[in-house]
């Protein structure tokens, strides 16, 4: 709550109780210097989200039945509810001001919830579209962030074809990602809406191989997002011993279905999902693996949820832990030999570096090693122009790259490797290309998009005209801005899961999300940070009854006449919905 | 020049030589004479103020606050249950920081019905942020009208001057008349910069709500404090213009005293006869005159009590349950202090029962005669 206090200090208060300027605006007098007034604000989770979904509105739909409604909103921003709905690292959670309350909304939950209720009802997204453009745009690659600039830029008019390396559209996201995690009917279905509305792929052309730049100079603006697929080498001897693998091969393998020749003891080296992926894939062909990572449990990059569900599955984990050795007999390997470390000063990202403990070699028995120590970008084939640094490549603030008209997203520009993440670089991209197709000023649009502070674009409001967008407030709000006297303690639902034993065994799906009552009732939870939910406290506490009903679903009205600018409104709005201004001077 | 005139034409005519410019009023005895003074004067125009006739005490109060926040000298008189009904209008008057002037008479209030001198009706009044000067005699009170407005316009809070229903109301004395000349020097109209204007108009009185209160009642509380010394500089210049001052207490016959006897109002007249008597057979008796009674002069009393064997205090009100209101609050300002003489309390006079010089022999030597003070206030002049 934010009550100001225009005077902070006695000896600035005139000594007299009047009023510091004119009051000649209000006709029939007034006690009042600070005047309520209704303002939505941004509620943490939305902000905190990179794809900039409303996710608040949505959870409001769902807590109200209204499941499919609450799935359209999400469509406005993300064309994956489903795939982020389950793999998602959800950073939507973890801005949450219930975590400091009791436990964060399971928002990810509910997310895939909307995704689900949409697969069942056969639901079609109803989209905001532009009318249609004479410009064409190709799209390179089809992972999450390609082929979010494609369902943008087919939003905004244009035509677009996404050019795929491999036979199958989805990028990581179908082949890194296994079907446990992600069912491939959940990607398909999102793909396929992204295609239903116009979308032209063409598969198995990949930059580089038979396609090129200079192929595509029917398109007026082209996006790169071309993914990591490119395993890191472990780098050590007998590395290239048959039976070591990468992690994102091995992984590709089994998304597509492809026999794979696996041995017994599988050694995955990796503190990542990748690795993580790789192991429990493994275990479910038959292998018995072991993850080998070099630091703590502290400074794995993995989902520390996917960390839990292996070791649930019997997966063991051997910490502080380095292979320095491949050793094969016959031909294949036998044996990894492995150093102990332990944990030195932190490195350049903050985590502690792992430091060899001398004379700690020991051997472990090993049939099969799958490497997963990260993944790179394969970016030989984009031209010298684009500047290609450190593996990555240089964009500016709209993700454009060194050459007009070129724009990148994804893994392949500096920014977090995750799915979000490349969503949110295809929906600002899509954003931009428009820009620059319709020679516009574009400098202004991070402030009049912006969904919070944290660098958030929504869609939504980009197709809005600027004259029926709603008003943006600055305010992101906190768990202190709210009257926590109004909610109760309740711990967020779970949940289901399959049971470990039977997961071994299956590639099914091991979450096996809510249903409607858990749905309903979680989203009751949520606290509607900053945004009216009508609940009509403002009304029953406003002691000179200057508060009036809105009319149905809309605002309550303030009676300016009759407000004498208390603040007991502001005080008791549990979501810090009503802001107390100084009148006039 | 000077006149024969009862306690309550002095009043009003230290309201017309102060030039008060409205006089919202409602008659009430034993006030009643300076309303109809006032009239008269503003009806012949020796005054040029607006009466305003006004229908209760609550209205002459409301209507002296619309008044003073216009930021017009303002004047109203009351007594006894009028003032009571006033009651939370003081509270307004003083919040808003308005320097009104107010005349009480002195009267006890009922029931049983009694229009008699007594001063439980403004010691009622304690805590409402007014300035309370008690007055000894008619001259009194109409230099200390001049004082009032002086004081009041300065600290920016109301003043209210009591003097005692007929003993001073309507008891003639001669009362020298100050030059209107040198009154206007000494007290010049009054124009403050804040006022109600149409052409710039303001909230009066505006919501206070929780983080503005506390500021403005220690803005009313640092005033009251910094009165005093206004109270003090005010009554010295006064005595360099007309010759006369008071003090904000008055210690008479003091030196050497082991026991003082602290009066307040018209009581201290008479106390001075008794203390010349009691002095003339070796009795080392002093008088202490409690003049301002808010804010409290605790400094003023301490350094004329210092050293004394005891006090005595003759209260002529009482606070039901406690005792003598004047000795409570010199028992309570002095608590912290190493050197305080013991305190010894009376009550008499109530209701308007006379005062005299065998009454209060009866308090010294009751005071001489103990070894310490009772747990309660004595009574004296009580038919038992």
């Amino acid at each position: 709550m934010s009550k100001p206090i225009p005077l902070l200090r006695e000896g600035e208060m005139p000594c007299q109780p009047v009023s510091l300027a004119s009051m000649e605006w209000n006709k029939t007098g007034s006690w009042r210097y600070l005047r309520p007034r209704f303002e939505n604000k941004i509620p943490p989770c939305n902000e905190g989200c990179p794809a900039g979904q409303d996710i608040e509105g949505a959870i409001v739909l769902i807590g109200k039945g209204k499941f499919l409604e609450a799935w359209d909103l999400f469509k406005e921003e993300n064309p994956f509810p489903g795939v982020c709905g389950r793999v998602c690292y959800h950073p939507c959670e973890t801005s949450c001001n219930r975590g400091d309350f009791d436990e964060a909304l399971s928002i990810n939950a509910l997310e895939r919830f909307m995704a689900d209720m949409a697969l069942k009802h056969r639901r079609k997204p109803s989209l905001k579209r532009r009318e249609k453009r004479p410009e064409k745009v190709a799209v390179i690659g089809s992972g999450p962030a390609g082929l979010t600039c494609a369902y943008n830029l087919v939003r905004l008019g244009y035509g677009v074809t996404v050019f795929e390396a491999l036979p199958v559209l989805g990028g990581m996201l179908r082949v890194g990602i296994p079907e446990y995690r992600l069912p491939k009917k959940v990607l398909g279905e999102e793909i396929d809406q992204i295609l239903e509305l116009g979308v032209r792929v063409e598969v198995n052309a990949r930059l580089g191989a038979g396609l090129s730049l200079d192929d595509l100079k029917e398109y007026q603006a082209v996006f790169l997002a071309l993914g990591n697929h490119k395993s890191r080498s472990l780098g050590i001897p007998g590395g290239e011993a048959r039976g070591v693998m990468s992690g994102v091969e091995f992984l590709k393998d089994v998304n597509l279905g492809k026999k794979v020749e696996l041995g017994k003891r599988v050694a995955v080296i990796g503190g990542g999902n990748t690795a993580i992926d790789a192991a429990r894939a493994a275990l479910r062909l038959g292998g018995r693996p072991i993850i080998l990572y070099r630091r703590t449990r502290e400074e794995m990059p993995a989902f520390a949820s996917e960390v839990h569900e292996a070791e649930e599955e019997g997966i063991e984990i051997s910490l502080l832990t380095s292979p320095v050795r491949v050793i094969s007999q016959d031909g294949r390997i036998s044996q990894l030999e492995c150093v102990k470390n332990r944990l030195g000063p932190p490195d350049e990202d903050g985590r502690r570096r792992p430091v060899e403990i001398k004379g700690s070699n020991y051997v472990l028995e090993a049939d099969q090693v799958i490497s997963a120590i990260g993944e790179e970008a394969d970016l030989a084939s984009l031209p010298k122009k684009l500047g290609v640094e450190d593996n990555t490549v240089p964009t500016d603030e709209r993700g454009a790259t060194k050459q007009n008209g070129i724009f990148a997203g994804g893994d392949i520009i500096r920014q977090p490797h995750t799915v979000v993440h490349a969503i949110a670089s295809g929906k600002r991209a899509a954003i931009f290309i428009d820009a620059y197709l319709r020679k516009q000023k574009w400098e202004g649009f991070f402030e009049a998009l912006r969904v919070g502070q944290k660098g958030s674009l929504s869609m939504k409001r980009y197709l809005q005209e600027e004259s029926d967008r709603p008003p943006l407030s600055d305010k992101t709000v906190l768990l202190k801005d709210l009257n926590l006297d109004y909610f109760e303690y309740k711990k967020r639902l779970k949940m289901p899961r399959a049971k470990a034993s039977r997961r071994s065994g299956s590639f099914d799906e091991v979450n096996l999300g809510f249903n409607e009552e858990m749905a309903v009732e979680e989203a009751r939870r949520c606290f509607n940070c900053g945004v009216c939910n009508l609940c009509d406290n403002c009304y029953i506490f406003c002691p000179d009854v200057a508060i009036h009903k809105g009319k149905e679903g809309e605002l309550n009205i303030i009676d300016y006449d009759h407000c004498k600018g208390c603040g007991i409104c502001m005080e008791e709005c549990p979501r810090d919905v009503i802001v107390m201004e100084v009148e006039g001077r | 020049m000077k006149k024969i005139m009862v306690g309550n034409h002095a009043v009003s005519w230290g309201v017309m030589l102060a030039r008060a410019e409205v006089i919202p009023a409602y008659p009430i005895t034993p006030q009643t004479t300076i309303v109809e003074e006032l009239s008269v004067l503003c009806a012949d125009g020796r005054l040029k103020a607006r009466f305003i006739p006004v229908e209760s005490e609550h209205s002459a109060m409301a209507c002296s606050i619309g008044s003073s926040a216009a930021g017009v000298r303002t004047f109203t008189a009351t007594s006894s249950q009028g003032l009571a009904l006033m009651h939370e209008m003081l509270h307004w008057a003083s919040g808003a920081r308005l320097p009104i002037v107010m005349a009480n008479v002195n009267r006890a209030l009922g029931s049983p019905y009694n229009i008699w001198g007594e001063q439980s009706d403004s010691l009622a009044q304690r805590d409402t942020g007014w300035l309370q000067i008690y007055c000894e005699s008619n001259q009194e009170v109409l230099d200390t009208v001049l004082q009032a407005f002086k004081i009041a316009e300065q600290v920016l809070l109301p003043v209210m001057l009591v003097l005692d229903a007929f003993i001073l109301s309507h008891t003639a004395e001669p009362v020298d008349i100050p030059d209107q000349k040198l009154a206007d020097n000494f007290l010049p109209s009054y124009r403050p910069d804040m006022r109600l204007n149409s052409k710039d108009p303001r909230i009066f009185g505006c919501l206070a709500p929780p983080e503005y209160m506390m500021e403005f009642r220690y803005k009313i509380q640092q005033a009251m404090l910094q009165s005093k010394e206004v109270c003090r500089r005010v009554d010295e210049e006064f005595g360099r213009t007309f010759g006369r001052s008071y003090g904000v207490v008055e210690a008479y016959r003091c030196d050497g005293a082991d026991l003082i006897l602290v009066t307040a109002g018209s009581i201290t007249s008479t106390a001075r006869v008794a203390v010349d008597a009691l002095r003339d057979k070796g009795r080392k008796v002093g008088l202490l005159k409690l003049r301002l009674f808010r804010p409290f002069p605790k400094e003023e009393l301490l350094d004329i009590v210092r050293g004394v064997d005891k006090i005595a205090v003759l209260d002529r009100n009482l606070s039901a349950g406690i005792g003598g209101i004047f000795a409570q609050e010199i028992r309570a300002a002095f608590c912290n202090e190493k050197d305080r003489p013991p305190i010894y309390s009376y009550i008499g006079g109530l209701g308007g029962r006379d005062i005299t010089l065998q009454t209060l022999n009866e308090v010294v030597y009751q005071t001489y005669e103990r070894s310490r003070p009772e747990e309660v206030s004595a009574w004296v002049g009580l038919r038992t």
